[in-house]
């Protein structure tokens, strides 16, 4: 075996340039996601026939779709369809906005029906509103259940940025491919990509065990 | 009986209200189970009305239709002379704040300290500011006998300990009737004293209270009235001592013999 760490040493700027872009995605893709995720599951638990029905469709069509596909139809087909064309950035960020927000709804609403109906009742029979029920009772108590499932479904978004190749988005993957045109040391480039991701995902992994110990998970 | 009404009158403070709950004819369904049938009831301020009967008898229902965690499916039921259950339009948080529960699972708030669950309902229901509603709240915690425990997690203490910070929790919304919905069931048969304890204290107060349990002594030293519930129905509504001393029916005499 030839493995030249040279060729490691001299792709480390560019790939570095490549994971600033994955790291940005993700972080503006999963804010966004949380945003519309947790509208669409509380829209799913609270609301009206309509509101809920829109929200289900929303969820079916994402999660029945490859998010490739998704990206690619932002890209390149709703441009034909509307006349609006966006930079490759903003539709790979809009597509993990969408994407994460329908795995994230279901989080939510799963977060939100597992809060013990006792303490809902309890909540009513003192006379506080419904609203206020969800603000302290169950809001509280379903964000706490939220952090695991969220902390997965930002290390899955965060891998799913390299599915953006497809659109020349010059993030982390995309990086390492386009050093492989040039020098074709494939297993040089594609080792460095891959542990890049790797000591990525396990800081936020270590992260999130730390989050999960301050937060008393009741 | 004399007994009982010389307590309901040393404690009493003014007029009482005649009829703070009253059930005229009421039915309730789930679906095509009748769950009670043709309630005919009517509760007094100051009255320690006492509910017992066989499991699915109704009691619970018939408890949680008075503050409105169940719609009735017929009939009137009028709360304080003004609270129509029936009508949609009614407020249930007005009716709510005056009828205090206390569940069986104790359901107190997981998150907040005792003190923070005791302080919620007179904050967020009354509309206290906060350190009136923990000034509240700590006074409360003392008079159930927790007044060292105010800054514990639910999960910190005890079952008996839990149902007494509910107990609190209820009082600090400031309701003129608490009903007890097996206050005592989920608990040891050790802790269950300090929690009776509590609500025979708050009985000689003049509170009214409504209570299903299967604690026959509380019925009997406690309850100024006894009402025993079978398949939906009240099938006895008398005095304690007496119901005890003599059975109106082979069926009450069975289930006190079953519970016993």
């Amino acid at each position: 075996m030839d493995f030249q760490f040279d060729v490691v040493v001299d792709s480390i700027p560019v790939l570095m340039e490549g994971l600033a872009l994955t790291l940005q995605i993700t972080f503006l893709g999963v804010v966004g996601g949380i945003a519309l995720g947790v509208l669409a599951g509380l829209a799913r638990v609270y609301g009206n026939v309509l509101i809920n029905g829109i929200a289900m469709i929303y969820i079916e069509v994402i999660r029945g779709t490859p998010l490739v596909v998704q990206v690619m139809f932002i890209y390149f087909a709703l441009p034909l369809a509307t006349g609006l064309r966006v930079a490759a950035l903003y539709a790979a960020i809009f597509a993990i906005v969408l994407n994460s927000g329908a795995y994230i709804a279901e989080i939510v609403r799963g977060a939100v029906l597992s809060i013990n109906k006792g303490l809902i009742e309890a909540g009513k029979a003192l006379g506080v509103s419904s609203w206020q029920n969800i603000v302290y009772i169950v809001g509280p108590l379903a964000f706490r259940r939220m952090v695991p499932p969220l902390g997965n479904q930002v290390i899955i978004s965060l891998k799913d940025t390299s599915l953006f190749i497809v659109i020349g988005v010059g993030e982390l993957t995309r990086q390492g491919q386009e050093i492989i045109a040039t020098n074709f040391r494939a297993l040089e480039v594609w080792t460095s990509v891959a542990l890049i991701y790797l000591a990525v995902t396990t800081i936020l992994a270590y992260l999130l065990r730390l989050l999960e110990r301050r937060i008393r998970i009741l | 009986m004399t007994d009982t009404e010389t307590t309901i009158e040393a404690a009493g403070n003014g007029a009482k209200m005649k009829g703070l709950v009253r059930f005229q004819h009421v039915d309730k369904n789930f679906g095509e189970v009748k769950v009670l049938k043709d309630i005919e009831l009517t509760i007094d301020q100051g009255e320690v009305v006492v509910i017992v009967g066989p499991s699915g008898s109704g009691k619970s229902t018939l408890l949680r239709c008075i503050n409105g965690l169940e719609t009735i499916s017929a009939g009137r039921l009028i709360i304080e002379n003004q609270f129509d259950m029936s009508d949609p339009k009614t407020d249930l948080r007005k009716v709510r704040v005056e009828a205090g529960m206390v569940f069986q699972q104790f359901n107190l708030f997981p998150h907040m300290t005792a003190r923070e669950n005791v302080a919620f309902g007179a904050r967020r229901a009354r509309g206290k500011a906060k350190d009136e509603a923990l000034a509240t709240a700590d006074e409360l915690l003392a008079r159930v006998g927790l007044a060292d425990r105010g800054g514990h997690y639910p999960d910190e203490l005890s079952g008996g300990q839990q149902q007494r910070v509910a107990i609190a929790r209820a009082l600090a919304v400031g309701p003129k009737l608490m009903l007890f919905d097996e206050p005592t069931s989920a608990l040891d048969p050790e802790l269950r004293g300090e929690v009776l304890g509590v609500m025979r204290a708050l009985a000689l107060e003049g509170m009214t209270m409504i209570v299903v349990t299967h604690e026959m002594a509380f019925a009997n030293s406690v309850g100024t009235r006894l009402i025993f519930m079978d398949d939906g129905r009240i099938a006895h509504d008398g005095d304690p001592a007496e119901m005890f001393a003599n059975p109106p029916s082979d069926r009450f005499r069975d289930f006190m013999k079953d519970v016993a």
